[in-house]
């Protein structure tokens, strides 16, 4: 597969602070994957996705889409992309529709806008004023609003931060059958959840500084205690036992267990995305204390 | 220049200012003018016909620009835009034209009806290309100070401050209590003096002088001057601060 955006050595400062906030990170994207970008509050995941959507242009590095420095791009590269911003964006006393026909109009592709509204629930209520809306409307038409030029690639900032389950996986649905038609996502969030279920791969930003960039799957793999946990009864004592799953079965104290104790629970012990999150940011914030 | 996207934006700009109100209150305040000036006599309206139109095409070309924007910032929509086709030089000449458009119709009326009801002989092409260039100027002022202002109410007040500071000396100057030719020069750099020249010397008897000529150049080039290096170039700087996103 070949990547859709390489990004080398990425330094970022903004004006008024004095360190860079960024510090010369360095990824690329697959086209047609869904990419994670996790990290702590603040550890510049936002700004990243400003700088390579063209918002913030003042870096250092290089960044390539699809084979061309982004800095050769004009604006017509926006006809190209659907963004969603961390914060819903409307025009309050403009209704839904009126505001996605506005920004509609504006590029050459264009989506069915009805199709859309209608997949996210938002149709029935296209003629209310963005004001009456609720949170998680606003972030419902985020969406549709990033999606209304059929655009290849998708970025999305924290996309179900404030939305229900139900609508979670509305938007989850959603960005996988934008993948399946071909298309590219670059996702930031903190929910680990969500990441796991969708992206193809997952980097880890701490403090501006990528950690890790892998596969959800190999990251357990790699971070995995494989372990199984035992609760069993002796003597009318709860004891809890941690075993490694290498050679298990050639484990005497783990089948001595099995054989004559009472056993309450058994668990293999899979390392979620959040352990490995906690394990991988961990590590620098405690450094910073 | 004019092309088809920038046209469906000045559109866009136009129905908000509706929507939010702006076009409301700028007919409201065009309509209490009226009023006043309706039974305001003869002589004292001849002079203040002119002044208010130089203050609704410069103070008040400052403060819708100033409001437009600060909504603008209230609801983030800027970092919207910004990822948009649309050019940051169509986005700032939308948000400029548009502002223009409104404040020549509400400004039209008044003269429009003063015209009908007062017989106020004036030249329509001088008067309009006065009002025009007037309020662009001031708009794209307006823009540029809005760049620098963190709410509203310092918008507001630095709006009153500086166009008091332009205005009051224009308007001493005006009805003579300035006298000295001195100050007839030093008024010159005075944008809004040189919108009064040009609004006053629309009104008939025609007789332009080198001040008209001077007036109007200089808005035009220091006018032009102002949107490229200033309002154009700091412009994605201020959009990004205000996007809050
Ligand atoms: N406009 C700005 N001016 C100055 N500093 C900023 C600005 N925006 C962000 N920062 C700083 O840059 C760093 C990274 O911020 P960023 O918004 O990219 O973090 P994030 O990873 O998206 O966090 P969150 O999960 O809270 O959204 C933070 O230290 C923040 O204070
Ligand atoms: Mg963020």
């Amino acid at each position: 597969m070949s990547s859709i955006f390489e990004v080398k050595n990425l330094k970022f400062k903004y004006k008024n602070n004095q360190e860079n906030v960024l510090k010369g990170i360095n990824f690329d994207i697959k086209e047609g994957e869904i990419f994670g970008f996790l990290g702590p509050s603040g550890a510049g995941k936002s700004t990243t996705q400003k700088v390579i959507i063209k918002i913030l242009e003042d870096y250092q590095g290089q960044i390539l889409y699809k084979q061309k420095d982004l800095k050769d791009y004009k604006q017509d590269f926006f006809e190209d992309i659907g963004v969603s911003f961390e914060m819903p964006i409307h025009f309050s006393k403009m209704t839904a529709i009126e505001n996605i026909n506005f920004f509609q109009n504006l590029y050459k592709k264009k989506a069915d806008v009805e199709k859309l509204m209608k997949r996210v629930g938002l149709w029935e209520d296209k003629d209310k004023m963005v004001a009456e809306y609720s949170k998680g409307m606003k972030i419902r038409l985020n969406i549709v609003r990033a999606l209304l030029n059929s655009p290849t690639m998708l970025f999305l900032d924290e996309p179900t931060n404030g939305l229900d389950p139900s609508n979670a996986k509305i938007l989850k649905d959603l960005i996988r059958e934008f993948k399946n038609s071909g298309g590219t996502v670059f996702i930031t969030s903190h929910i680990m959840s969500d990441i796991d279920q969708l992206c193809d791969r997952v980097a880890f930003i701490v403090n501006g500084e990528i950690k890790e960039i892998d596969t959800p799957r190999n990251l357990k793999i790699r971070y995995g205690q494989r372990q199984v946990k035992v609760e069993y009864r002796d003597n009318n004592k709860l004891i809890e036992k941690s075993f490694s799953m290498e050679n298990l079965g050639n484990n005497n104290e783990f089948m001595e267990i099995l054989k004559a104790k009472d056993i309450e629970t058994i668990h293999s012990g899979e390392t979620t995305l959040e352990d490995i999150f906690i394990k991988v940011t961990g590590v620098t914030l405690d450094d910073e204390q | 220049m004019m092309n088809n996207r920038l046209i469906y934006l000045i559109k866009g700009e136009l129905i908000r200012l509706h929507k939010y109100k702006v076009t409301s209150v700028s007919f409201l305040i065009a309509l209490i003018w009226l009023i006043v000036l309706y039974f305001v006599d003869g002589n004292i309206f001849n002079d203040l016909l002119p002044l208010l139109i130089l203050v609704d095409s410069t103070m008040m070309s400052l403060m819708y620009i100033g409001s437009v924007m600060f909504f603008e910032k209230k609801e983030s929509t800027m970092s919207s835009m910004l990822v948009t086709p649309a050019r940051n030089s169509e986005l700032i000449l939308a948000k400029i034209l548009s502002n223009t458009i409104h404040n020549l119709l509400s400004t039209a009326l008044i003269i429009i009806v003063f015209v009908i009801v007062k017989n106020v002989e004036v030249n329509y092409i001088l008067i309009f290309l006065a009002i025009v260039f007037s309020t662009l100027y001031h708009t794209t002022i307006g823009l540029l100070l809005s760049y620098y202002q963190k709410d509203f109410t310092t918008m507001l007040m630095t709006v009153m401050m500086i166009s008091f500071l332009l205005l009051i000396p224009a308007v001493l100057f005006s009805i003579n209590v300035l006298k000295s030719d001195i100050w007839e020069y030093i008024l010159l750099i005075n944008p809004i003096q040189a919108a009064n020249e040009i609004i006053s010397q629309s009104f008939k008897p025609i007789n332009l002088d080198w001040k008209y000529y001077f007036s109007f150049l200089y808005l035009v080039i220091s006018g032009l001057f102002i949107y490229k290096f200033l309002v154009l170039k700091q412009f994605k700087n201020y959009a990004i601060s205000i996007s809050g996103v």
